[in-house]
């Protein structure tokens, strides 16, 4: 059972992939510091721009990673807006009170989730894990025994993938049949994960030993078969992003939505 | 003659071992020489080969002590496993990865890593290809690629073609013929056919760790004949030993050709939306041995899992003449045994694993001990009826894993290669406890590689070829002898 997962290759996979993880990491962080939702509905539909268009992935694939977005938003958001504070009363109902403020303080949240979950896909789909660990180890000094040790295990996930479809068979032979409840739950993840960790413990093992029979030491000055380094493509990324969050700031100020400019309470 | 690798006096204990697994232990290897390494499993064989690459004190941490060790200035070191070889996703980068570690300059990488795949017999169209997608002996004459970068003087082969299908076996060990002519190389093997013509010196290592014999192979295996066949060793003629002693043959006799245990007409098995296998018509009946051959990924075990009810199909399908959507569980009727016994443990003892069955069909507690210490007392598990499953032998595994498949009684008995990587004792003596159960009225329905099975215990095979199922007798000469009795 291979699971196809090819795309096309676009800019973004040509960023350097070190460079790619400290700018989301920034972003996460300024993304914090937005509190106009007019600017922050701007943002989103920027960085939903670039994941539909500039991934390089299938339309399908798309849409069904783009399903938890939808759950994200509504999770985020809900909770604000039933129990969040304000003062204009929309609807109250028990504990669930609705007012103005809590209803924009939710969406605002709402927004900001899936403009999280965006960026971090948009980093997971255009990186190549193997790329990522050389340029971590070449431009920010990783050591190569824990680079490399990350990119075996990644090699064993398809590998425990098939064997949990052989398990999910032999359970079925011998006759089990799913029980409901906490305990049926309890059962099952029982008897799928100790034979899956005793096999990858196993694995694990074996590949370090092959990797040492291979001569791999904590030496640090080793040569590298793929080389990253900086390109215009990452020029071109720091612009693009640039040019969302300007457009959002100045559209979002000069042509707001709606009339509410920070959304916590109180200030 | 130069000593490249050799030990005095080795001592040494696995943590949590009573006794050691060495004591005194001497070895003295020649430049320029082939060894093959016999012994029964856990004689420490691989051990030994871990011993003398260094990899055992320096990279797998065990005790041990010794007078001297000579270590070879450069060794390569080839794993029976071909999954957990590798840590990178493609062919070029794992060689790559070898020569990293060498610091070989990033210019010169890319001649050396297509160099080395042609040194192994391997060619790609594009050597940046998924090694995910390669076959068990691509991947293991990868390894072999990867391994001749370390440019090594000695190879340390432990067990390299144990998990492979027999094409595989083939060129891998061609392979290692041509790579190896002029190095010194020790090989640790039990499917010595394939190598005996390779190797001129053989080392047979007792129960105890002691060496039992060491000097050429003429030698070593005309002397030692009866120690190969107790210690399971796959030694050329095994079978033709094994046939002269076997006190029963296998006769058609207990088939019953009034009822159909499995029928199967038009009928298509499916891998997502893909029709992978088509059958146009074929039979079981009560007190058959079927042997499903084919080449890999031909689609032998999908047809297994079919009939398991495990994946999709279409067509008509019956089972002791009751049409498949009439049956509420497949499993009472039908049982599987799966190539790695370990994924069908479901409890924490051996005695747990076989009651488990009965215990969910609602057995009396003395009905179930009574049947489980039959099958126990059968398969020779007695002993051993309180450890956990995963603490038995790669043989006592495998025995557990069918008694506990049977002990329903079910009639229709599935096997996925179940004598794979096990010794030839534990072989025939499965093999012989699977005869049992035929005579005793099962179907046995067993995907295999191994010809002989086919030969010498099988009723009928069913070939699978190109997505078709075709039932044919079991080989000619077979045919012969039975032509009266059977009806193919």
């Amino acid at each position: 059972m291979a699971i196809d997962f090819s795309y096309k290759e676009t800019w973004l996979h040509k960023t350097n992939p070190s460079l790619k993880l400290i700018i989301i990491g920034l972003l996460f962080i300024q993304l914090l510091m937005i509190h106009n939702p007019n600017v922050l509905i701007n943002y989103m539909v920027g960085t939903l721009l670039l994941y539909l268009f500039f991934t390089g992935h299938p339309w399908k694939r798309l849409f069904i990673i783009a399903i938890p977005f939808l759950l994200i938003f509504l999770t985020s958001s809900t909770s604000m807006i039933f129990f969040g504070q304000g003062e204009v009363t929309w609807m109250k109902w028990g504990l669930v009170h609705i007012t103005e403020e809590s209803f924009f303080r939710g969406l605002h949240l709402g927004f900001r989730g899936i403009i999280f979950a965006a960026l971090g896909v948009i980093f997971a789909l255009t990186t190549r894990p193997v790329y990522l660990f050389y340029s971590l180890m070449q431009q920010l000094k990783l050591k190569p025994k824990y680079a490399y040790s990350f990119m075996a295990a990644i090699r064993l996930i398809p590998i425990m993938i098939e064997e949990m479809q052989t398990l999910h068979y032999a359970l079925k032979v011998r006759g089990v049949q799913a029980e409901k409840g906490i305990r049926g739950f309890y059962k099952k993840l029982k008897s799928y994960a100790i034979p899956l960790l005793s096999q990858s413990i196993r694995r694990a093992y074996r590949i370090a030993v092959a990797m040492e029979a291979k001569r791999f030491s904590n030496h640090t000055n080793r040569t590298y078969f793929y080389k990253l380094g900086f390109s215009r493509f990452d020029v071109l990324l720091m612009g693009c992003l640039l040019t969302i969050i300007c457009l959002a700031y100045y559209t979002g100020i000069h042509h707001p939505y709606f009339s509410i400019t920070d959304v916590r309470h109180n200030s | 003659m130069t000593s490249i690798a050799g030990m005095t006096n080795m001592r040494l204990k696995f943590p949590g071992e009573e006794s050691l697994l060495f004591k005194d232990f001497s070895l003295s290897l020649n430049k320029g020489e082939k060894v093959l390494l016999l012994g029964p499993s856990g004689s420490g064989k691989s051990t030994l080969l871990q011993v003398l690459t260094g990899l055992i004190p320096d990279s797998v941490e065990v005790p041990m002590k010794a007078d001297d060790i000579i270590i070879p200035d450069s060794w390569g070191f080839l794993f029976q496993d071909p999954d957990t070889q590798f840590c990178m996703p493609y062919v070029d980068e794992e060689i790559a990865f070898v020569l990293e570690n060498l610091q070989v300059p990033r210019e010169k990488m890319k001649s050396c890593i297509e160099y080395y795949l042609r040194e192994a017999g391997l060619t790609f169209k594009d050597i940046h290809t998924k090694i995910q997608t390669l076959s068990g002996g691509m991947k293991q004459r990868l390894a072999i690629a990867s391994v001749l970068a370390l440019e090594p003087e000695v190879l340390f082969l432990d067990e390299p073609t144990a998990m492979l299908d027999p094409e595989g076996t083939k060129h891998v060990w061609e392979t290692i013929k041509n790579v190896g002519e002029n190095k010194t190389v020790v090989i640790v093997e039990h499917k010595i056919e394939h190598v005996i013509d390779f190797v001129d010196r053989v080392i047979l290592l007792g129960d105890n760790g002691e060496i039992i014999a060491d000097g050429s192979k003429e030698k070593v295996i005309d002397q030692h004949k009866q120690v190969l066949i107790d210690q399971g060793i796959w030694y050329p003629g095994v079978w033709e030993d094994y046939i002269q002693t076997r006190t029963r043959n296998t006769t058609a006799a207990s088939i019953n050709k009034e009822q159909e245990a499995v029928h199967l007409s038009d009928f298509s098995a499916y891998r997502g939306n893909n029709e992978v296998l088509h059958v146009e018509e074929a039979n079981a009946h009560p007190g058959e041995w079927i042997t499903v051959l084919g080449e890999n990924g031909a689609g032998k075990s999908t047809l297994l899992l079919a009939l398991m009810n495990l994946i999709k199909f279409k067509g008509t399908y019956r089972i002791l003449e009751k049409e498949w959507k009439q049956i509420k569980l497949f499993a009472d009727s039908i049982t599987f045994v799966f190539q790695n016994p370990e994924f069908q443990f479901v409890t924490n003892s051996v005695y747990e694993e076989v009651a488990f069955t009965l215990k969910l069909k609602k057995w009396r507690e003395e009905e179930i001990s009574s049947r489980v210490n039959e099958l126990l007392d059968l398969y020779h598990l007695q002993h051993h009826k309180h450890l956990h499953p995963y603490q038995l032998s790669t043989g006592q595994k495998r025995r557990l894993s069918v008694a506990a498949s049977i002990v329903k009684e079910q009639p229709i008995i599935l096997l996925d290669e179940p004598t794979f990587g096990q010794d030839a004792k534990n072989t025939f003596s499965l093999l012989e406890q699977l005869e049992q159960l035929k005579e005793e009225g099962a179907v046995i329905i067993m995907v295999t590689h191994d010809l002989n099975i086919a030969e010498h215990f099988a009723t009928k095979v069913w070939r699978v070829e190109n997505g078709k199922l075709v039932e044919e007798p079991p080989s000619p000469d077979y045919l012969e002898k039975q032509q009266t009795a059977v009806n193919l």
